[in-house]
């Protein structure tokens, strides 16, 4: 019930039939007669062995000595549950990385290889049967380095430390870091503790120009294995001032990340973002993270077509101890199903060679390596492991901020006298993982993990030791039938380049260079189609990896066009660039912007009342860091969602307006949409009611409403003034004019909006204090 | 009513406190228990130190699993009762682990918290529970329990004697205890001095376990006072938990001259003389103004150098490894130390010199740190020409325990491995049956000289397999 709130379903009823979730180990005899149409793809379980497992359940129950077992499900207990981490796990990792001890990593290995079944991926063993060869014919270490990532883990869930030592680790290695979705702090761009994976998560913080424009990879993080559904939770105690600053939010204020993407709905939303991202960074690649799931290989088919560079298949082990129990207990799927079925699907779709698949969940040896890559993965994502070699010790208290070895915790005394992590340590895990790669695939006679990606006919199923497990069946995993074994099980390209070659960033990267380079600004007449996305992206980039986001600001460069503007006009927009739009815009405009100026106004020649009519359409300013945004009409619903610093003022909105808003300032001239101010932790907005209706309107959990004419709110009052005043004479709007012609009459229809929490008379001391 | 504790910080906030140790000059007067008893309120602090990790290496690494983490909790809520239930429920003498038990080479020497912060302190907090609790009126709740017409014979009333009988009786068996000493216990009462676990403790617990339905049958040895055989005949099954009293020797020369004393006769007349249970006045080893030597680094080197202290005599303990090589715990040395023993490390005894047939002193050899061994415990290695002759009047000898099998096993058919241990495997379809299926084992006689934890889970163990065995 837990799980189908989180994945935004609010009522029974709107659930039944749904059949959103998956059986994993259930027989079809008992999946067609009770849960008919479920997907279930590997067997399992038939109604004997469920009997024969209760009847040893009630016999134990029954025998009146044995005493009532204390279960083990959550935290390890002798003789309980089997946990993946378990203490001896931890404890001889521990000593293996602090030593470099080759013994100890054995001794680790094969707690963890030989644990048992614990994973389905336990059930597959490596063929004992095949030439071995010489473990000096098998490529070097450095080359698998370079298939190792490690997993999506915030600078906030993890302390800087911790965080910069992973950095150091997998860049010295040559492998890759992932920020995780909680920004990077600009000292740490172009040096060695820079993550080069750079994430773009549901939450979009710390997502700006200069962070993209910073990285090798740009991962869009659609949902988390160990959580699918929902978005990722930074708790209160944990954002300290250094965690608000790069996340553009309030200290103290606990951040949750929505569930979807508010600017995904489709695949060809996801396409567009793929675009966007690779306007504004061209050299970097595009991932894209999926969970485990049935019917991942469509989605992964889609995302392929949708030109991502790779494809991350993220499996339920993993997760720390900040993901809800509920969500990593019965969420997610393993990532061995979804891996096989996006391989399989990628192949049969001959897409296979466009695109480079990864895997993470769970990893812990080089026997998991072996496995996943003869699984379909070409490269690798640890996350759990790598923080335990740095010291974490799987307390499970992530979420308290009181991690006692200083890796999940942004106390300082913990962190400066606790935490012992070195990023020899994470290194000397991964020589070990790579090392018993090497072993193991001289074992199975392959030379390099390019032989042996995809190669199914070296595993085989083992029987299992329950009549539960004999039952399974795992060939749909290994199968490659119906797939010509002539289409390869690489990806056979450097990158996946899209099909429109975006004319118009084009050519204003070539009017602009000059002046980004030389600091120096420019003016520039361009006419515009729908056909022209991502307009200002590239420019947005260039400046923002040469000058900072906010690095342009004294010297703009403008560009002045006419037309109907694509999807994500001023896409990312970087301080210093202002973008002028006669006519209107699609979708996502100002999305991530950072800072510059975004005007659009209606074309000359129209007749209709702007306030009266749309100007641009849905998501606008999603994600947006800075920077002012003026629209002489309406905007669309999502309207300056995950909106942390931008200065906007339109003449309309949509639903849902303000949504999860950490910062900024609003103004909405006119009508607005229900729900708006849902999930608002900071900034504020006024809001211009002709109609009485706002009350009904707006989200009256977090935020509260007053008027600005009354004496008190006189500093307000003029606040506003002097906004529409900056609007009409930017826009040149007519309704603008109007009402500041006429204030008087209308400045008593006037709400401000802003967090319950917040404090009136520091609003606009906070606005003020804003670089922008 | 007191606000609950709730503070996710408490583990820096509160540092490691344990209960009030009495001043060494003044407990080196008596004989008496050292620590004194936690106060409620500090119990409470200290157990809510506990971070109730996701993987409770406490409770991982002691012997019998305690839920260490849900007792501390319990704890630092108050709820007494509620703690010696569960701490009960895998510990059949916790207040006496709580007291002896090497915590900082196990509980508390794998808490997360033991990592700079100081661990938990568990030992103490776990000795609270089962006091207090004894002291509010708590006695074990027998009432679930329907009594079958079973009778198992329990020959010793040690730690695995005492625990086989607990899970006996808990599961309807009746045991009946038979030991040679005139108190329960065996060398919890006779061997361990009472600075370490007072005796009251151990009558206490014979009454609880009377009351529960346990009986003892004391003074009365098998094989003399009465036989294997009337036992197998009488009896459903046997459990021995006969511990190991061999005492190992140096094999160097003069160990057999005047004043040189093994370990254990010292420690238990020493008992036996405070208690009243002695039978002539002559066994007592008196040390009263002698100089001492101590030899050995364990736990009953320990006992040895603090009963002579306490004697009255001065101490020095030769051990011939260096500090962090040495068995015992530390805790142990830390306490001799404070009581004026002084400690002469990496010093190999080669011959014990005497003149008139009495030790006038011992002479020793240098050594240094080798390479470790298959244990991990680096070797000693003599550093030649060093030898060194320390003045004593009288030697105590601390190298351990061997096992020391009754002659009447064969008869029975109970074998033995070489090195004289009982063969008693645990993981087999009856944990610690040994070869005569109707006789069980287990402690020291069968894993070789160990601690009291280890031979109470072993105890413990080897209950379940005699229910299995009768099918209870």
């Amino acid at each position: 019930m837990k799980i189908l709130s989180k994945m935004g379903i609010s009522t029974i009823a709107s659930y039944r039939g749904a059949q959103l979730f998956e059986a994993i180990g259930l027989s079809s005899e008992i999946v067609d007669l009770c849960f008919k149409g479920v997907a279930s793809r590997i067997e399992g379980a038939r109604f004997e062995d469920f009997q024969f497992e209760q009847g040893l359940l009630a016999k134990e129950a029954w025998t009146a000595r044995k005493p009532i077992q204390s279960g083990g499900l959550l935290k390890y207990k002798h003789d309980g549950e089997y946990h993946a981490y378990n203490p001896d796990v931890v404890n001889t990792i521990h000593e293996a990385v602090k030593t470099g001890n080759a013994e100890a990593y054995q001794r680790y290995a094969d707690l963890v290889n030989n644990r048992g079944y614990a994973t389905l991926r336990d059930m597959l063993g490596l063929r004992k049967d095949v030439q071995s060869i010489s473990i000096d014919e098998v490529e070097p270490v450095e080359n698998i380095f370079k298939r190792f990532d490690s997993a999506a883990m915030s600078l906030g869930a993890l302390s800087p430390e911790a965080h910069e030592a992973l950095a150091v680790a997998m860049n010295e290695l040559g492998g890759r870091s992932n920020s995780g979705e909680g920004g990077e702090d600009p000292a740490r761009h172009g040096t060695m503790k820079r993550s080069k994976i750079k994430q773009v998560a549901s939450g979009r913080f710390g997502v700006t120009p200069e962070y993209l424009s910073n990285a090798e990879v740009m991962q869009i993080k659609v949902a988390q294995g160990a959580k699918p559904g929902e978005g990722g939770q930074l708790p209160g105690g944990k954002v300290n001032s250094l965690i608000a600053r790069l996340r553009y939010s309030v200290p103290g204020v606990t951040l949750i990340s929505p569930p979807p993407h508010h600017d995904i709905y489709s695949i060809e939303d996801l396409a567009q973002l793929i675009f966007d991202l690779k306007q504004v960074n061209p050299e970097a690649l595009v991932s894209v993270k999926l969970v485990s799931r049935p019917g991942v290989g469509t989605i992964a088919c889609g995302v392929a077509k949708a030109y991502a560079d790779l494809i991350t298949i993220s499996g339920y082990d993993g997760g720390t101890a900040a993901s809800p129990m509920t969500s990593i207990h019965y969420a997610g799927s393993p990532w061995e199903l979804g891996l096989a079925d996006a391989h399989q699907s990628l192949r049969g779709n001959q897409l296979r060679g466009k695109i480079r698949l990864q895997t993470d969940g769970g990893l812990k040896t080089g026997l998991d390596v072996v496995k996943g890559a003869i699984l379909g993965a070409e490269s690798f994502g640890f996350g759990t492991m790598p923080m335990v070699a740095l010291g974490c010790k799987y307390l499970r208290i992530c979420h308290l901020n009181n991690c006692a070895t200083g890796v999940a915790t942004q106390n300082e005394k913990l962190r400066e006298e606790y935490f012992r992590g070195t990023v020899e340590m994470v290194k000397n895990f991964f020589r070990f993982v790579a090392e018993e790669t090497r072993q193991l695939m001289a074992q199975l006679g392959v030379r390099t993990m390019e032989e042996l990606v995809g190669r199914v006919e070296l595993l085989e199923i083992l029987e299992g030791e329950t009549p539960r497990q004999k039952n399974l069946d795992l060939s749909p995993i290994l199968s490659t039938e119906g797939i010509d074994a002539a289409l390869p099980n690489t990806c056979q390209v450097e990158r996946n380049t899209p099909f429109d070659n975006a004319e118009m960033n084009n050519q204003m990267i070539e009017m602009a260079c000059e002046s980004i380079d030389n600091k120096q600004g420019g003016t520039w007449e361009l006419n515009i189609t729908t056909c022209d996305r991502s307009v200002g992206a590239r420019t947005s980039g260039a400046i923002a990896k040469a000058h900072g986001n906010l690095g342009m600001n004294d010297q703009p460069i403008t560009f002045n066009f006419k037309g109907h503007a694509g999807q994500s006009f001023g896409v990312w927009n970087a301080g210093g660039q202002n973008l002028y739009l006669q006519g209107d815009a699609n979708d996502y405009v100002g999305k991530g912007m950072a800072g510059g100026k975004i005007v659009i106004r209606p074309f000359d020649e129209v007749t209709f009342k702007s306030n009266e009519t749309a100007i641009m359409g849905n998501t606008c300013l999603y994600g947006a860091t800075g920077g002012k945004l003026f629209a002489a009409g309406q905007a669309g619903e999502r309207f300056c969602v995950r909106n942390s610093g931008v200065h906007a003022v339109v003449e309309g909105a949509g639903d849902h307006c303000c949504e999860y808003m950490t910062g900024g300032m609003v103004t909405v001239l006119g009508e607005t949409g229900y729900n708006f101010g849902a999930g608002m932790t900071g900034g504020f907005a006024y809001v211009l009611d002709m109609e009485n209706k706002f009350v009904d309107r707006y989200n009256h959990e977090l935020v509260d409403i007053q008027r600005v004419h009354t004496e008190n709110m006189e500093a307000y009052k003029n606040h506003l003034r002097s906004v529409i005043i900056e609007f009409t004479k930017e826009t040149g709007s007519a309704w603008g004019q109007e009402i500041i012609d006429n204030l008087d009459d209308y400045i008593g229809r006037f709400w401000l909006v802003k967090p319950k929490a917040a404090n009136l008379n520091d609003l606009l001391t906070n606005i003020r204090s804003r670089p922008e | 009513m007191t606000d609950r504790l709730n503070n996710d910080f408490q583990f820096i906030d509160v540092g490691r406190q344990g209960p009030k140790k009495i001043d060494a000059e003044v407990r080196k007067q008596g004989f008496g228990e050292i620590y004194q008893d936690f106060e409620p309120a500090d119990a409470g602090e200290q157990s809510h130190r506990c971070l109730e990790c996701g993987n409770p290496y406490c409770s991982w690494k002691c012997p019998v699993h305690n839920h260490i983490p849900n007792w501390l909790k319990l704890i630092s809520e108050g709820n007494i009762i509620e703690a010696v239930e569960l701490s009960h429920q895998t510990n059949s003498l916790p207040e006496v682990c709580g007291r002896v038990c090497p915590q900082d080479r196990l509980c508390e020497g794998a808490c997360t918290l033991n990592d700079g912060f100081g661990a938990v302190t568990i030992g103490s907090v776990e000795k609270y529970i089962t006091d207090t609790a004894f002291a509010m009126g708590w006695k074990p709740d027998m009432s679930k329990v329907s009594m079958t017409d079973k009778k198992v014979a329990v020959i010793g009333a040690g730690p695995a004697g005492l625990a086989a009988a607990d899970i006996l009786i808990r599961n309807g068996v009746t045991p009946v205890v038979f030991d040679r000493n005139p108190e329960i216990g065996g060398l919890l009462t006779f061997g361990i001095p009472e600075f370490k676990l007072e005796k009251d403790v151990m009558s206490r617990r014979r009454e609880v376990f009377a009351g529960m339905g346990v009986e003892f049958r004391l003074n009365t040895e098998v094989g003399k006072d009465i036989s294997m055989q009337e036992l197998i005949d009488q009896y459903d099954a046997v459990f021995l938990g006969m511990g190991t009293y061999t005492y190992m020797k140096g094999g160097f020369p003069g160990e057999d001259l005047d004043g040189v004393y093994d370990a254990l006769p010292f420690l238990i007349s020493n008992v036996n003389h405070c208690l009243g249970f002695e039978k002539d006045p002559a066994d007592y080893i008196n040390l009263e103004g002698k100089k001492v030597v101590v030899l050995g680094g364990g736990d009953t080197a320990m006992d040895c150098n603090r009963t002579s202290v306490r004697q009255g005599a001065s101490v020095i303990c030769a051990y011939r490894r260096d500090e962090a090589n040495m068995p015992g715990s530390k805790r142990e040395v830390e306490n001799a130390r404070e009581e004026g023993v002084v400690f002469q490390f990496n010093r190999q005894p080669v011959e014990v010199v005497g003149d008139n047939g009495k030790v006038t002193g011992i002479k020793v050899v240098s050594t240094q740190m080798g390479e470790p061994d298959e244990n991990g415990r680096r070797r000693a290695e003599v550093v030649p020409g060093s030898e060194e002759v320390l003045e004593a009047d009288a030697v105590l000898v601390a190298f351990g325990f061997r096992p020391s099998p009754a002659p009447w096993f064969a008869d029975f058919g109970i074998d033995l491995h070489d090195d004289g241990r009982v063969k008693a495997p645990e993981a087999s379809a009856y944990p610690f049956q040994t070869t005569n299926p109707k006789v069980f084992a287990g402690g020291d006689m069968v894993r070789g000289s160990d601690l009291v934890v280890t031979a109470i889970a072993e105890g413990r163990s080897a209950a379940e397999g005699i229910l299995d065995y009768l099918e209870v």
